[in-house]
C-alpha cells in the first residue's frame, strides 16, 4: 500500500483534495450570505415597523394633541412584546415609557441610537436580583406638540435568533467537510485501486512476465477503456517479441546448419588422415575460423535477445555474491600464471533477481579484457580486483585493473559493437565482449561505465538491488 | 553402444552415423519427429540425439512424451538454439544434455559417452578408485597410495566429476558445465590452468600419472 507522502502526491488526491476544498469554501460562502441576508431581513423588519409606529405617533401627535400621543404610546407601552417606547417634555423629563435609563443625547439629538439598557423585571422575580440588561434600537422623534418621543425594539432575541441560524449553518458546514471528506476518500482510494491494478500489472510484465494482462471489469467504465487498449498494446507486443523471437531463431538455424556442415566436414576430411601438412593445416584453420564465426555469431545473438528482454523464463533470484567469486575463483588461478594478482572483494549475500548465466557471462568478458589487454606498468605489481558492493539501494560489480588504461576520448566507444581500439586489433576477439556487458546490465536494469581507475581501467556494472 | 539420432538435416546425420561407426557406435537415424519418436518409444537404446527443429513433430514433444511413457534413456539435444532460456527449457523438457550446433564430434562424442553412463551405478557410488588414487564423496578425502592430497572445494569437485567419469574423455566445456555451472565457451585458457594445478597436486611425484590430456579433445583419468 502507498505511504502518506506518496499518497499526496497522486493526482487523484491532489484533485480530489481540491475539489473538496472548493466545495467547502462555496458551501461556507453561500451558508454565510443566507445567513447575512436573514439577519438584514430581520433587521430590516424592526426598523420598519419602528419607523411605522413612530410616524403613526407623529401623525396622532399632529391630529390630537399631546394628550391623544400620551393616551397611544401607554396603550403601546402595556402591550407585551420586544417594544420600547418613552416620551419626555421639552426639558427631557420622563413623561411615561416602558424604560428608564436612556442615553441623553437620545433625548437632546434626535435620531436612531443603539445602546444597551437595564430591562423592567418580570413580575415574580426576586426585587434584590441584578436587572437583565437588554441592547434596544431605538429613533427618537421631537413632536409638534414639543414632546420628545422615543420608540424602539429590544433587539436581544432577534440577534439570538441570528446567533443561532449561525450555529446551525456552522454545524451545517462541519457536516458538509465531514460528509464531502469520506466521499474523497472513498473516491481517491476506489480511483487508486484501479490505477493500482494497473501499476502492479505493467511491473509484473516489466520485470519479464509478458503474458500478464490488465484486468477489465464490467463497469465499461474508462479505466476499462484504459485497461482494453493496453492489453491491446501488450498482445501486440508480444506477438513481435514472438515474432523476433522466431527470426533470430530461423536464422540461427538457417545460418548454422551450413556452418555445422562445413565444420563437420573439414572434421571429417581431417580425421581420415589423407593429404600433406599443409592441407591438413589449411583444415585445421577453416575449423579454426568456423569457430571464430560462430562464436560472433552467437554473441550477436545474445546480445540482440538480451536487448529484446528473455523471457522471465531465465530470471531467477540468485546469490550476486557467489556468482562474482565464483567468477574471480574461475580466473584467479589464470591471472596468477599471467603474473597477476586477483583479488576478490565481495560482501557476502547480495541477491537480486536476474539471470545467473548472463551476469555470470558479462563478469567473465570483463576479466577476460583485464587479463587480456593488461601491460605492465614500470615498477608496479599487476592487480586486478573484482569487487561487489552495496551502495545505498544500488549494487556495484566492478572490475578494476591498475595497467595503462583506456584513453578518455576511448571510454564510451569500446562500449559499442565491434568497436575495438587500434592496439588490440592484433588480438583474437569480436568486438562484441562489452557489447553483450552492457546489454546484460541494461536487460537487468542497471548501468555499465567504464570509468579511470588512475590508473588503469575502472568497469562499474550497477544494478538496481532488490527491493526490501 | 546403440544410438537413436533424430535429426533431418541427411549430410549432418550421415557425417554423425559414420563418425560414431568409427568410434564403434551402432546408430539408427530417423529424418523426422514422428518416425524419431516411433522408434524411441518402441526399441532400446544406450542414448538418443535429439535435434531441435525436426519436421512433423519438434525435438523436445519427442522427449516430453517419452519421459511420460516412463522411458527414462539419456538424450542429448542438439541445437542450433544457444541460449540460456533454450537451454533451460530444453532441460526442463526432460533432456540430460544440451549441445549447441555447430559442434566437434569429439565434444558431441564425449557427452554422449558420458550421459550412457549415467544410468549404471557409478552416479550413485560413494567412492570412486582409480590406480591407487581414492576419492570419498563422504567424508571428501583423497588419498594416493596412502598419502592424503588436501584439495580446494573446487578442486575436489574438478576430480570427483574426472573420476566419475574414469576412462571417458571429458572435455573443457563439460567440465566449466558440471563444475562450475557455466554454458560458454572461455576465450581463454582458464580450464587448462584448473587442470595443470589439480595434476600437480595428484601426479607429482609419482611415476605413472593418472591425468592425461587428450589433445583435441580434453581430459581423462586412467590408470
Amino acid at each position: 500500500m502507498l505511504k502518506l507522502s506518496q499518497l499526496w502526491r497522486t493526482t487523484t488526491v491532489r484533485l480530489t483534495a481540491l475539489f473538496l476544498l472548493i466545495f467547502v469554501v462555496f458551501s461556507v460562502l453561500l451558508l454565510g450570505l443566507i445567513w447575512w441576508q436573514t439577519t438584514m431581513q430581520l433587521q430590516k423588519a424592526q426598523t420598519d415597523a419602528i419607523d411605522r409606529e413612530a410616524a403613526a405617533l407623529v401623525r396622532i401627535d399632529a391630529d390630537g394633541g399631546f394628550r391623544e400621543t400620551l393616551n397611544a404610546v401607554l396603550r403601546l407601552a402595556q402591550q407585551p412584546g420586544p417594544g420600547i417606547y418613552f416620551v419626555a417634555d421639552q426639558s427631557g423629563q420622563m413623561l411615561l415609557g416602558n424604560v428608564t435609563d436612556l442615553p441623553p443625547e437620545v433625548l437632546s439629538d434626535p435620531g436612531t441610537f443603539t445602546f444597551n439598557y437595564e430591562r423592567s423585571r418580570p413580575p415574580g422575580v426576586d426585587e434584590d436580583a441584578p436587572a437583565p440588561t437588554g441592547t434596544a434600537l431605538v429613533r427618537s422623534v421631537r413632536l409638534e406638540s414639543g414632546l420628545i418621543l422615543v420608540v424602539g425594539r429590544d433587539v436581544v432575541e432577534r440577534r439570538g435568533y441570528s446567533a443561532i441560524i449561525l450555529q446551525w449553518f456552522g454545524i451545517g458546514v462541519a457536516g458538509i467537510m465531514v460528509f464531502s471528506l469520506i466521499a474523497g476518500v472513498v473516491t481517491a482510494v476506489r480511483v487508486l485501486r484501479r490505477v493500482e491494478t494497473i501499476n502492479a500489472t505493467s511491473r509484473k510484465i516489466m520485470s519479464g512476465s509478458l503474458s500478464e494482462r490488465v484486468p477489465v471489469t464490467r463497469r465499461n467504465d474508462e479505466f476499462d477503456g484504459l485497461a482494453t487498449s493496453l492489453n491491446q498494446m501488450l498482445d501486440r507486443i508480444e506477438q513481435l517479441m514472438q515474432g523476433m523471437k522466431e527470426v533470430t531463431d530461423n536464422v540461427a538455424h538457417d545460418l548454422k546448419t551450413p556452418l555445422t556442415r562445413l565444420r563437420n566436414r573439414a572434421e571429417s576430411a581431417l580425421r581420415d588422415g589423407q593429404g600433406d601438412d599443409a592441407q591438413r593445416e589449411a583444415l585445421e584453420t577453416t575449423i579454426e575460423e568456423s569457430d571464430r564465426l560462430i562464436k560472433t555469431f552467437n554473441a550477436l545473438l545474445m546480445i540482440a535477445r538480451a536487448e529484446a528482454g528473455t523471457p522471465s523464463g531465465a530470471f531467477s533470484e540468485l546469490d550476486l555474491s557467489a556468482v562474482v567469486a565464483d567468477v574471480a575463483e574461475l580466473y584467479g588461478p589464470l591471472a596468477e600464471d599471467e603474473g597477476l594478482e586477483l583479488v576478490a572483494e565481495v560482501v557476502e549475500g547480495v541477491r537480486l533477481n536476474g539471470n545467473r548465466e548472463l551476469l555470470g557471462q558479462a563478469l567473465v568478458n570483463l576479466v577476460e579484457n583485464a587479463l587480456k589487454y593488461y601491460e605492465p606498468v614500470e615498477g608496479k605489481a599487476g592487480k586486478i580486483t573484482v569487487s561487489l558492493r552495496k551502495a545505498g539501494p544500488r549494487v556495484l560489480i566492478e572490475v578494476t585493473d591498475n595497467g595503462p588504461g583506456i584513453p578518455a576520448e576511448d571510454r564510451t566507444r569500446v562500449v559499442e559493437r565491434f568497436v575495438r581500439l587500434e592496439k588490440s586489433r592484433t588480438m583474437p576477439g569480436s568486438g562484441l565482449g562489452l557489447s553483450l556487458v552492457s546489454a546484460v546490465t541494461r536487460l537487468h536494469g542497471g548501468e555499465f561505465r567504464i570509468e579511470d581507475n588512475a590508473p588503469g581501467v575502472r568497469a562499474v556494472i550497477e544494478l538496481p538491488g532488490v527491493a526490501g | 553402444m546403440k544410438i537413436l539420432l533424430i535429426e533431418d538435416d541427411r549430410e549432418a546425420a550421415s557425417y554423425l552415423i559414420q563418425a560414431l561407426d568409427e568410434a564403434g557406435h551402432v546408430t539408427h537415424h530417423a529424418a523426422d519427429g514422428e518416425t524419431g519418436y516411433a522408434m524411441g518409444s518402441s526399441m532400446d537404446y544406450d542414448v538418443m540425439i535429439v535435434d531441435r527443429m525436426l519436421p512433423r513433430r519438434d525435438g523436445l514433444s519427442i522427449i516430453e512424451s517419452l519421459r511420460a511413457e516412463d522411458n527414462h534413456t539419456p538424450v542429448l539435444i542438439l541445437s542450433a538454439l544457444g541460449e540460456v532460456d533454450d537451454r533451460v527449457t530444453g532441460l526442463r523438457a526432460g533432456g540430460d544434455d544440451y549441445l549447441v550446433k555447430p559442434y566437434a564430434f569429439t565434444e558431441l562424442l564425449a557427452r554422449i559417452e558420458v550421459l550412457a553412463r549415467r544410468s549404471s551405478p557409478a552416479e550413485a557410488a560413494t567412492s570412486f578408485a582409480v590406480g591407487g588414487l581414492n576419492l570419498d564423496r563422504l567424508s571428501r578425502k583423497v588419498e594416493r597410495d596412502g598419502e592424503t592430497i588436501v584439495l580446494q572445494p573446487r578442486e575436489f569437485r574438478l576430480l570427483e566429476y574426472l573420476m566419475k567419469n574414469a576412462g571417458k574423455v571429458v572435455t573443457r566445456t563439460m567440465l566449466l558445465e558440471n563444475v562450475w555451472d557455466y554454458h560458454f565457451d572461455p576465450q581463454t585458457n582458464v580450464i587448462d590452468v584448473h587442470m595443470s594445478r589439480l595434476r600437480g597436486k595428484i601426479d607429482k611425484g609419482h611415476d605413472n600419472p593418472l591425468l592425461h590430456t587428450i589433445r583435441g579433445a580434453g581430459y581423462m583419468i586412467r590408470e
